[in-house]
């Protein structure tokens, strides 16, 4: 790449960008901890991008692909880039089989977009992860990213019916399809769900939808601490009452459970909810507008600003998890927050403090996840934290697979380097 | 098979672990697609994972294929023996090794029963949520590597919704650990592409299962109509009404004569049933019942049945699971396809599927996952007649040229394995193909696991061109090239 100018490279970009791509030079704007583009590309469909990508491939260009832009700075900071490649123009419903309750999507449209094109059928993608107004499906499927309806109505994992991936050499594969069941060939759209973008660029992908239900209320429950909400949370897991989200918020501690279906349920679950709770916490039913600003609330736990590491235990070891980094933050002068579900056992804990005393708060809780029984992942944060602990923790023995297959679909490791699951 | 070999294999499994005697080696020559038929080199019944890995080694170092079994239910020849190869039964692997209720999860063994593990907790008031029509005599091991589905999989998912961790070994005799109690495990999913592989990529020797609390309540009723399409159509306006029932299923006159005469459920002697199952909370289950039973009348239903009690439920399901063994009782033999159509398309398929059985002259039953468009046409025949057996397959095949013509899918649960590897190209192009062999190549790059299976021709697996990076872990000394 030294030996051309960028006028030059920019030539060539635009001859497989496809007519009225975006194509540039990158700048300023494009730098992600600290490392810029040299070119910036927005193909002007599938068919452009794959020969984008064999183009880049060909040059031996590193690649960084990007959808909305919101997750950029999760995992372990990038390599240098050669190429910021940029799906915001594949942005179609290709086709929402509303009678099937199917819908196949381009990577470059937002979540929001396509639900405001699916609820003209009463159904939707019943994922509500962070920033859907930016968040494209693509980089939602490509880091499994997921919201409080994970309870409900599970990731992006458990919907994806059927992918298209652009390989790093520019082939174009499909796998699954358009039915909800099916086993032919192998599932290489959950391979790519939870990616990071280091096996191929997703094109389009397919899901099965849910009926967006008629009505929505939320129980929320006001407790003095951790240790209060860890049995609510666990009966509520634990009933036969079916919530789409038990979500805990802390400090202070709360936890919002919500019913979706049609009226009667609702209000009997949330009535039953509240029973539950009994005199252990104070529980209000909120619908309509006071609905909408607790959910919002809850939401800002993942707006700008502080580290965010998802912490996975099984349901029962959460809370007991929460409490001891609770303490250990507050000894260590690490300010902590948490939210997320409750229910699960995964939680985003948000910290402020110095990178030192977090990278060994983070290295400690790691060491009382036993491997399968827990993890803590880095999200974002400083790229000083992030460069001095790995971002991902110890992925185990599967290391081995993990980076047999990143080799066999991008031998030159130029998709994303280093940002894969556990640095892949 | 060289006898240095089993001797080594007796080593590792003890003199009562192997058998290969040609007598008794015709126990194991075919699983559940009895038309498919190979005798191994020799089969070994290792009972625990120490032995699958030290048996896998030796098959590695020596370049012998192997496959494993489990129960021998599948019906896509996906256990087939390989002639020259070790053939792995899981079947002494069956204890639960541990049921924890407070995480909603249960470890077991793979050679554990499907039903055994939903029985194990159902005190507690849990249960596992796949469900194959043979779920007393299939065992875990299989269901993963098949993706096992099931009536209720139409609101709960299939067995890689519900399966969190593995212990494998790998082709080449090692051991990984992949998941586990906990979600997200960092790193790639490699669990989401080793559920549903079908034995290509590896042996499993644990499993961790997500458990689900047992709804509150549970109705299910039995609508009658005079044609399937009629059924069809009321399909379509359950799902479209936005109401996803635990199941919805349907059979059609012939399989409905066979499950009478089998098992006696007491079904409306009729064109189409379906059987329409729903559950969660009281309030949901009671209000969406009353709609199903509306698009079903709305439909045209002649004859609605409602479950009243336990008893009545399990005599709905004892006539639809039953349905494949009775067809025994009206044909000498069938042959069971598991072509998948997006569910809107049930009517159109339905009666394609009628004008073939009209044209060929042979009897097709209908008896399937309605709501999930999965389709398991049982096509007639009787081998003692010259050809028909010849034309019960080209009659099957052609079936699934109307699922892929519907934009559908050549196997919805029952896999591809040995059977359907010649139609997977029918769905998928040489690129799609080639990429998922990459997969293959990741895990089993000598081409000893389950060879011959799901894909008609194995891709080579040589080193890739390109420059190769060094990965950091590599680099740091953590981890050593595959």
């Amino acid at each position: 790449m030294a030996g051309s100018s960028t006028a030059a490279l920019l030539d060539q970009l635009a001859a497989q960008a496809g007519h009225g791509a975006t194509v540039r030079a990158g700048g300023d704007k494009d730098a992600v901890d600290g490392v810029q583009p040299r070119l910036v590309a927005a193909p002007a469909d599938g068919e452009a991008l794959a020969a984008t990508l064999a183009w880049a491939s060909s040059e031996g260009f590193s690649v960084r692909v990007t959808g909305g832009g919101t997750k950029q700075d999760w995992g372990t900071p990038g390599a240098p880039v050669d190429l910021q490649l940029s799906t915001a123009a594949l942005s179609r419903v290709v086709e929402h089989r509303h009678g099937d309750l199917t819908a196949t999507v381009e990577a470059g449209a937002t979540l929001a977009a396509v639900n405001g094109r699916l609820a003209a059928h009463g159904q939707r993608l019943p994922w509500d992860p962070p920033w859907p107004e930016r968040a494209t499906v693509g980089g939602i499927v490509a880091t499994n990213d997921s919201g409080p309806r994970r309870y409900g109505h599970g990731a992006p994992r458990d919907s994806i019916i059927g992918v298209t991936v652009a390989r790093s050499d520019g082939r174009v594969a499909k796998a699954g399809g358009i039915v909800v069941k099916n086993v032919a060939g192998y599932d290489l759209a959950r391979l790519l769900t939870g990616s990071f973008g280091c096996l191929g660029v997703i094109l389009t992908a397919t899901f099965k939808l849910a009926p967006a239900p008629p009505v929505s209320r939320t129980v929320e429950v006001q407790v003095d601490s951790l240790e209060d909400a860890a049995p609510i949370a666990a009966d509520l897991a634990g009933s036969s009452l079916t919530p789409t989200s038990i979500e805990i918020s802390w400090a202070p501690a709360r936890l919002f459970v919500r019913f979706e279906s049609v009226e009667v349920s609702v209000a009997q679950q949330a009535a039953a909810a509240c029973a539950l709770v009994g005199e252990r916490g104070s529980a209000v039913v909120l619908g309509g507008e006071d609905e909408r600003a607790a959910w919002d609330r809850h939401a800002a736990h993942w707006s700008p600003g502080g580290t965010l590491v998802k912490l996975s235990t099984v349901p029962a070891e959460l809370f007991p998890t929460l409490v001891w980094l609770r303490d250990r933050a507050a000894r260590d002068g690490i300010e902590m927050a948490a939210g997320g579900r409750a229910g699960l056992g995964v939680v985003d804990v948000r910290l402020n403090g110095p990178v030192d005393a977090q990278a060994r708060l983070i290295g400690d809780v790691r060491g009382r996840l036993p491997l399968g029984r827990g993890s803590a992942v880095i999200r974002r944060g400083d790229p000083e934290l992030r460069r001095s602990i790995d971002a991902w923790g110890p992925v185990g023995d599967g290391m081995r697979v993990m980076m047999a297959i990143k080799r066999q679909f991008d031998p030159a490791g130029l998709l994303n380097p280093g940002r894969g699951p556990g640095g892949l | 098979m060289k006898s240095q070999i089993v001797t080594e294999l007796e080593r590792i499994v003890g003199r009562d672990g192997i058998v290969r005697d040609d007598g008794e080696l015709l126990t194991y020559e075919t699983d559940g697609l009895v038309k498919l038929r190979s005798k191994p080199g020799v089969a070994v019944l290792p009972t625990s994972a120490d032995q699958v890995r030290r048996i896998v080694r030796l098959c590695h170092e020596n370049g012998v294929p192997f496959v494993a079994r489990g129960q021998g239910t599948g019906l896509s020849g996906g256990a087939l023996p390989h002639p020259d190869g070790v053939l792995i039964v899981m079947t002494r692997m069956n204890r639960i090794l541990d049921i924890d209720i407070p995480n909603r999860r249960i470890t077991v063994e793979p050679g554990v029963m499907n039903l055994d593990v939903s029985k194990a907790v159902a005190a507690a008031g849990y249960y596992y949520a796949p469900d194959p029509s043979s779920q007393v005599i299939c065992s875990i091991g299989g269901n993963l590597a098949e993706n096992s589905g099931g009536a209720h999989c139409l609101k709960y998912g299939f067995t890689v919704h519900h399966v969190l961790g593995v212990e494998a070994v790998l082709p080449d005799g090692e051991l990984v650990h992949l998941g586990g109690p906990a979600l997200d495990p960092p790193g790639l999913d490699l669990l989401g592409v080793l559920v549903g592989s079908e034995g290509t990529l590896a042996v499993v020797t644990k499993v961790v299962l997500n458990l689900l609390r047992k709804p509150a309540a549970v109705e299910t009723l039995l609508a009658a109509f005079d044609s399937t399409e009629a059924a069809g159509n009321a399909v379509s306006g359950i799902i479209g009404a936005g109401i996803i029932p635990a199941a919805v299923e349907m059979m059609d006159r012939v399989t409905i004569e066979a499950a009478e005469a089998a098992v006696h459920p007491n079904f409306p002697k009729t064109e189409a049933i379906l059987i329409v199952e729903l559950d969660g909370a009281e309030a949901d289950v009671s209000a969406l019942f009353t709609r199903v039973e509306e698009v079903c009348r709305a439909a045209a239903a002649s004859e609605i049945q409602i479950a009243r009690t336990a008893e009545q439920r399990a005599r709905f399901w004892q006539g639809r699971k039953a349905a494949f063994a009775a067809m025994g009782r009206v044909s000498p033999s069938y042959y069971v396809q598991d072509g998948v159509i997006p569910r809107t398309r049930l009517p159109e398929v339905l009666g394609r599927i009628r004008d073939l059985s009209d044209r060929s002259g042979l009897k097709i039953g209908n008896v399937f996952h309605a709501g999930d468009g999965n389709l398991h046409p049982l096509v007639c025949y009787d081998e003692r007649i010259e050809g028909q057996a010849d034309l019960a397959q080209e009659v099957a095949s052609e079936i699934l040229t109307y699922c892929l013509d519907a934009d559908g899918s050549i196997t919805g649960e029952h896999g591809v394995g040995a059977d359907k590897a010649e139609h997977l190209p029918k769905m998928f192009s040489e690129d799609d193909l080639d990429t998922m062999q990459l997969v293959r190549c990741s895990f089993d790059p000598g081409y000893i696991c389950n060879p011959g299976k799901v894909f008609p021709t194995p891709r080579l697996c040589g080193e890739v061109p390109g420059p190769y990076r060094k990965h950091p872990a590599e680099a740091a000394g953590l981890a050593e090239r595959a």
